[in-house]
């Protein structure tokens, strides 16, 4: 068994051969955990008209802002809003209306503050809970949502399983 | 091959099907085990490692392109539902099996504990348990491989139902947490149900199946075979199956001496209903009218929640195994005003999934900054309750959704009758305490509805032939060379996890079929 310190330098990462002996057989004899593939591209919109895409970009960077990490737009949230738009004739017809709406508002962010989290069936309120979660699945999946912003570290191989660190537990 | 008789022919290869095929062929006797999706390779073909980000739909396929198998219910593959489970493993207790003696509800199962007590200790031997021996009345120990230590969360949980007098436990699971001679020891990467790609947890396909076509012993694996009918002579004999291949479609046979059906509990039982003849015009071996009928698979329901105390620690891999805590089944000695009892999975969430986002409050940096700290402080809850048979809940075939092979779908239908409706307000009021004594903030799941999970029943075993299917050893009253093994035979479900208990029915009753192929009565 390799003492605490051992393991906390084994727990290293995505990407790197196992530094610890499995059982040497053709099947299982070296584990290579591979490096997280690329993301996903998007290319341009297959919905959103470019005005729409910027309005869904301001929208999504207010609700997941760029802070010490990056925000919804550099985490390619609008793209992905996009790809899951586009597919769904009923999200299509939400999001245009919705953002037709939201045009003809004198003020994005009072508009956003008064809508969010609000239950019902008005159109606001419907395209905000669309937008919201949305904005929440495409960041908190994005590398720099669950990685950067979250601190993600799993997936990766461990010589044994380190006991609760926190001393009052 | 369609002129070789063989032994046994097994349909399906998961934990039964895998478990009967090595125990047999080990033993010189010549097994077809038939299956209805491709073979695959656990090292190579499960996406166990990828993140959600490589996918544009941010969802991860099960498989890795170009690799068939598992990705929908009649595509499944060697090892069957072993390649996606979670592994956990719990020996029933006499109480389990003999529940109507103890509180008069439900059935009694016609075996007891002592009858299935060897056979769970063969398959802790053969594939390796780990667990904590906790001397308790209605979870019987085992032979076990050293415990998986707690993760923070679990011993914030602990500690709270320890104030109700309530115990936390280690999991057990069908998972090395020591090397085997052939298999590594899990290496905690957190993503357990998506194909281990070491086989440290236990599929059928790697541990039973492979190694006894290694070994050389007679055992053919016919893949992509999707069977449509048990075939049965006018003596009343089963003699093979009928299939079509999974992507040509073309017919097939397997003949055998015996038949044991291992599809999965629902598949199992529409197999058989689909299965009719002249001797059977309801399905097969169901001259008690009771197939599909006692349909009891567990219900359970899901809290969602944030343990205070790890709110704004920093985030560490703690994925392990996914749960390695488990709140066993405490009401059988307490007041209560239903039959049996619950247990409580927890803490199998996978940390690569923050779905819980969406729901928070708010916006802008504040929502951010909230996202962050809970975290580490998520935590699923997932208390498991008993269904007593009743009539409203059956399986049966819908002949108005057929599948691409012509075949109808199996239908399930559940009730929750007045003891499943209290049972299960309590477990969730239960949970709450529990939770609330650990100092939890539950987001969700206090008022949803029952979810079925573990389907079980459906062709059980029983004495009276008029009122089960099967008898003692999973052989169908009705057929004397006909076996069925899988969840579909359990006669009480418990509230425990089922896949030991079918791994150690499925090696009782290889015993019994080699017995009686030696004796020639087959």
């Amino acid at each position: 068994m390799p003492d605490r310190r051992e393991a906390l330098k084994i727990m290293g990462a995505i990407g790197t051969t196992c530094a610890f002996p499995f059982a040497s057989n053709e099947l299982y004899g070296q584990h290579v955990h591979p490096p997280a593939g690329a993301a996903a591209g998007y290319g341009p919109p297959r919905f959103f008209t470019p005005e729409e895409f910027a309005t869904v970009s301001r929208v999504a960077d207010l609700i997941i802002p760029p802070t010490d990490t990056p925000g919804a737009v550099q985490a390619g949230v609008p793209a992905y809003i996009d790809y899951v738009v586009a597919s769904n004739q009923e999200w299509r017809k939400l999001y245009r209306e919705g953002i037709a709406w939201l045009h003809e508002q004198p003020d994005e962010l009072a508009a956003l503050t008064r809508y969010i989290d609000q239950p019902g069936d008005e159109l606001p309120a419907r395209f905000f809970r669309a937008i919201k979660s949305m904005t929440a699945d495409g960041f908190y999946t994005s590398r720099e949502g669950l990685v950067v912003d979250l601190g993600y570290k799993g997936n990766t191989a461990l010589a044994s399983f380190p006991s609760c660190e926190i001393p009052e537990h | 091959m369609p002129s070789k008789i063989y032994d046994v022919v097994i349909v399906g290869s998961g934990a039964a099907g895998g478990t009967l095929a090595a125990h047999l062929a080990r033993r010189g006797v010549d097994v077809a085990l038939v299956e209805g999706g491709p073979k695959v390779n656990t090292r190579t073909d499960f996406n166990t490692h990828a993140m959600p980000f490589e996918f544009p739909s941010r969802h991860i396929p099960t498989m890795k392109p170009g690799k068939p198998g598992f990705d929908s219910e009649r595509s499944r593959g060697i090892g069957g539902k072993t390649m996606l489970w979670n592994a956990v493993a719990w020996r029933f207790s006499e109480r389990d099996f003999r529940g109507k003696d103890h509180d008069g509800a439900g059935e009694n199962w016609p075996i007891h504990y002592q009858d299935m007590a060897p056979y769970y200790e063969k398959i802790e031997r053969e594939v390796g348990v780990c667990g904590n021996l906790d001397h308790l009345e209605d979870l019987p120990d085992g032979i076990f491989l050293p415990p998986v230590p707690m993760k923070c969360t679990d011993l914030l949980v602990q500690r709270g139902a320890a104030k109700l007098g309530v115990k936390v436990i280690h999991v057990r699971k069908s998972t090395l947490s020591r090397p085997s001679a052939t298999r590594p020891a899990c290496h905690f990467c957190g993503n357990c149900m998506a194909g281990c790609d070491v086989a440290a947890k236990y599929n059928s396909a790697d541990v039973h199946i492979v190694p006894a076509m290694k070994a050389g012993y007679k055992l053919d694996v016919f893949s992509n075979a999707v069977v449509r009918e048990v075939a049965v002579s006018t003596e009343n004999r089963v003699t093979g199956v009928r299939y079509l291949h999974r992507e040509t479609k073309a017919e097939g046979e397997v003949r055998g001496r015996s038949v044991v059906v291992s599809c999965a509990c629902a598949q199992s039982v529409a197999l058989l209903l689909m299965s009719k003849s002249r001797l059977y015009p309801t399905g097969l071996a169901n001259s008690s009218g009771e197939l599909g009928r006692n349909f009891i698979p567990h219900f359970t329901g899901g809290l969602q929640f944030f343990l205070t105390d790890m709110i704004g620690k920093p985030t560490t891999d703690d994925e392990g195994f996914l749960d390695h805590a488990y709140v066993p089944s405490f009401m059988h000695n307490r007041k209560r005003d239903y039959a049996r009892s619950f247990g409580v999975q927890f803490g199998y969430n996978n940390r690569r999934s923050v779905g819980w986002a969406r729901s928070m409050p708010g916006f802008g940096k504040a929502y951010k900054d909230s996202i962050r700290a809970r975290y580490p402080a998520f935590v699923v809850f997932s208390p498991y309750g008993e269904m007593l048979p009743n009539k409203g809940t059956y399986i049966d075939l819908d002949y108005n959704r057929l599948d691409e092979y012509g075949l109808p779908a199996a239908r399930r239908q559940v009730t929750y009758m007045e003891n499943e409706q209290k049972l299960y307000a309590d477990m969730i009021r239960w949970s709450v305490e529990i939770l609330k004594s650990s100092g939890a903030e539950i987001l969700s799941g206090t008022d949803d509805k029952p979810a079925t999970n573990h389907e079980l029943g459906g062709c059980r075993m029983g004495d009276d032939p008029k009122r089960s299917v099967l008898n003692a050893f999973c052989r169908s009253h009705d057929v004397p060379n006909l076996y069925v093994v899988d969840g579909s035979v359990f006669a009480g479900s418990s509230e425990k996890n089922p896949t030991h208990t079918i791994m150690a029915l499925a090696a009782r009753a290889a015993d019994n079929i080699s017995e009686r192929l030696q004796k020639g009565e087959m």
